[in-house]
């Protein structure tokens, strides 16, 4: 019985601990009522000839545990449609940014022959790891959603189910909020977490100087003043795109809930606006790159900030109205 | 894909709805898995153990069986029985599979 122990063992360490021990106990009991059925049938008594036969009839340790498995998914089909469409949106945007990069960088300097081409093959190179690491932080992002969204309370699977043609007929319901929406907003401000407290320095000019990418920064220590304000704000964002991807409709906490983060995000705006500069250049880093001449680099280090204080108020105002026109809509559905 | 291959890829699709029927129909009366394999294979149908066990497994957990481990000839096996959801589900799919029967008899004349 050596032999059925082993082979036992051997099937336990393919299976989920979970189930391990049950399996393994019936498996054996299976074995051992096979065996003696043989053995009445030949009329001898059960040696190890006769066990071999059954093993190998019974099969592979590994191929018996996994008829114990279901299929089990990195990403499952609920949420691939929207994997794809994540991936399709960010891919389009990080080759067309970095193409444009790769773009500048060949016109700016001047180049030619064995340098063209291997500027060419660096820059065609870095978007290729770009989309690899895209590729990989999106199945990581897209993996937890998988385990951490039970299938009762994601609403894709109950609409399929409840699908009515007659809906076609109907205008689209205001306040109800398709997932791909949430899962883009939580990807990108993670992505812009991620890019401002880890690596500010890429906020800037980046220049390809002897084979070697540098970046000036861009952010002064004012902005960076305001990162935990902003940090908190993006955190309540996130928060605020689980909750709708988990509710699958907007109601009122969560409208309210969202003007009062926008109207936070334009009293930081405003904060923005009115501080110091927030961005800025030193000439000398501008002039070390080699690329600008003098009076670029004088219209660069001086014009940065009311350019981004431009945008900034833009930003400001069309959130602005935004708030005021949610505000009244709130008001009005209330009265 | 040889036909051979699609002719057997194609027979376990077959196959694998039925067995569910073809267990539940037995396990009236309690049995342990390899007298369950031995009945159905004595009634005329061969089920491959790798098919079977882990069946009954996701069967339980659906609620259509109950199991309980018993100490018979000195070992112990774990017997199976309908559970009372199973016990109303079959006569549902006794006359689901009556009329399959009934229209594939008249498609395959």
């Amino acid at each position: 019985m050596e032999l059925i122990d082993r082979y036992v063992l051997e099937v336990g360490k393919h299976l989920p601990q979970k189930s391990r021990a049950d399996i393994e106990a019936e498996l054996r009991s299976t074995l051992e009522d096979m065996l003696q059925d043989r053995s009445h049938k030949a009329g001898r008594p059960v040696d190890d000839a006769m066990v071999i036969d059954l093993l190998k009839e019974y099969g592979a340790p590994d191929t018996v545990a996994a008829t114990y498995h279901s299929t089990q998914y990195l990403i499952g089909p609920r949420l691939y449609p929207f994997f794809l469409f994540v991936l399709k949106i960010v891919f389009t945007v990080l080759i067309v940014v970095l193409l444009v990069a790769l773009g500048i960088q060949l016109a700016t300097q001047p180049m030619a022959g064995p340098e063209l081409a291997k500027a060419i093959g660096k820059g065609l190179l870095g978007i290729l790891s770009g989309a690899i690491q895209a590729f990989g932080n999106i199945a990581l992002v897209f993996a937890i959603l998988e385990r951490v969204l039970p299938a009762s309370e994601f609403k894709l699977d109950e609409e399929k189910k409840a699908w009515d043609p007659a809906s076609l007929m109907k205008e689209p319901e205001r306040d109800e909020v398709k997932p791909w929406g949430p899962i883009v907003a939580i990807l990108f401000t993670a992505a812009a977490m991620i890019i401002f407290n880890l690596y500010p320095q890429l906020i800037g000019v980046g220049f390809l100087k002897d084979g070697e990418w540098t970046f000036i920064p861009a952010l002064t220590a004012a902005f960076f003043r305001w990162m935990p304000y902003i940090n908190v704000l993006w955190a309540l964002q996130i928060a605020l795109h689980v909750l709708l991807l988990r509710q699958g409709r907007w109601q009122a906490p969560t409208k309210w809930f969202s003007i009062a983060l926008d109207a936070a995000g334009i009293a930081v705006g405003c904060l923005l606006l009115t501080g110091p500069a927030i961005v800025a250049f030193s000439p000398e880093a501008l002039r070390a790159t080699g690329i600008f001449d003098a009076r670029t680099v004088g219209i660069l280090s001086q014009n940065v900030n009311q350019v981004v204080r431009v945008i900034i108020a833009i930003v400001v105002i069309v959130e602005g109205v935004d708030v005021v026109k949610n505000v009244v809509r709130q008001i009005m559905k209330r009265a | 894909m040889g036909s051979a291959e699609n002719l057997e890829n194609t027979l376990q699709e077959l196959r694998r709805g039925l067995i569910v029927l073809a267990v539940l129909s037995q396990l009236g009366k309690e049995q342990y898995g390899y007298s369950l394999l031995k009945l159905l294979s004595d009634k005329g149908l061969a089920v491959d153990q790798g098919t079977l066990y882990p069946l009954l497994r996701r069967l339980e957990s659906q609620g259509l069986l109950q199991s309980a481990w018993k100490i018979e000839e000195g070992r112990p096996r774990r017997y199976y029985v309908s559970s009372k959801e199973g016990q109303k589900l079959l006569p549902q799919l006794k006359e689901e599979w009556n009329g399959m029967v009934s229209t594939m008899g008249k498609l395959l004349k």
